[in-house]
C-alpha cells in the first residue's frame, strides 16, 4: 500500500468520527483535536462568517 | 612491497559515524499527536501556505493528496515520523476542509465514492470477454502478417529452392559424368 493510500484511509476514518484509540490511551484519554472539536470549530467559524456576510449586506 | 593490511576501515566504524547527517536520521521533533496537529494548523494559518494550499484545492487536487504532500514535507524535514503523519492526517484534512468551506472553495476530498457508469465495454471487461476478443484479433493480425510477407523480399523457405539436377550435383561433388555410350 502506498503512503497516499494510507493517508486517504486515515482521513476517511477520521471523517467517519474515529480517533486513534491507542494514542488516546497513551495520552490518558486526553486528545484535544477530536472530530467533535472540529465540528464545533466549523460551526463557530461558519457562524462568524455568516454574521460578517450579513453585516456587509446591511452596509 | 609490504601490504597495508590495517589501512582499511575498522569493523563497526559505521556505527560510530555521525548519524545526524539527514533530518530523518534524528528522532522527530514533534512526537505528540496534539502538538503535530497544532503545528500544522499554525502552518495552514500562515498566509503564504494558506494561499498555496487553497489554490491547490481550487485546482481540484484532492484534499488527501494535499495533506499527503504536506506530511511528506514534514517527514523530510524531520518534524514528525511516518506513524505520526498517518495518525494526524485526519485532523489536518478536517481543518483544511473547514478553511476551504469558509473561503467558499469547492474541493474534492479524494475519499468520496466514485459512481461507475455501466457500459457494454465495462461489462465485457468484467466478464473477461475483452481478452477473448483481443486474442482473436491478435490471431488475425498474425495471419495477416504472414500473408503480407509473401513477397519478393521474403526469405526463401526450404521448399522454394529447386534442387539442382543430378549432373550438376555430380559435378559439384567432383564426380565425372558417366558416359552413357561407353
Amino acid at each position: 500500500m502506498k503512503f497516499e493510500e494510507i493517508i486517504a484511509k486515515s482521513i476517511k476514518s477520521f471523517f467517519a468520527g474515529n480517533i486513534p484509540q491507542k494514542t488516546a490511551e497513551a495520552n490518558n484519554d486526553e486528545l484535544f483535536y477530536t472530530p467533535d472539536y472540529f465540528d464545533e470549530l466549523e460551526e463557530r467559524l461558519l457562524d462568524k462568517k455568516k454574521e460578517t456576510d450579513d453585516a456587509a449586506e446591511e452596509v | 612491497m609490504p601490504q597495508k593490511k590495517f589501512d582499511g576501515p575498522i569493523p563497526g566504524a559505521n556505527f560510530t559515524s555521525d548519524t545526524r547527517n539527514y533530518p530523518w536520521h534524528r528522532p522527530p521533533e514533534l512526537h505528540n499527536y496534539d502538538a503535530v496537529v497544532d503545528y500544522y494548523m499554525e502552518k495552514i494559518n500562515e498566509e503564504e501556505t494558506q494561499d498555496l494550499v487553497l489554490s491547490l484545492l481550487e485546482m481540484k487536487i484532492p484534499l488527501t493528496a494535499v495533506v499527503s504532500m504536506m506530511l511528506k514535507q514534514g517527514i523530510g524535514k524531520g518534524k514528525l515520523g511516518i506513524d505520526m503523519a498517518i495518525l494526524t492526517a485526519g485532523p489536518i484534512a478536517r481543518y483544511l476542509s473547514i478553511i476551504a468551506d469558509e473561503q467558499n472553495i469547492k474541493y474534492r476530498t479524494g475519499i468520496e465514492k466514485r459512481k461507475i457508469k455501466v457500459t457494454p465495454a465495462l461489462l465485457r471487461a468484467a466478464l473477461g470477454q475483452i481478452e477473448k476478443a483481443n486474442q482473436s484479433d491478435e490471431e488475425k493480425t498474425s495471419e495477416d502478417m504472414t500473408e503480407e510477407t509473401m513477397g519478393l523480399m521474403q526469405r526463401p523457405g526450404p521448399t522454394d529452392i529447386p534442387a539442382a539436377p543430378a549432373e550438376e550435383q555430380a559435378q559439384m561433388l567432383g564426380e565425372e559424368p558417366k558416359d552413357e555410350l561407353a
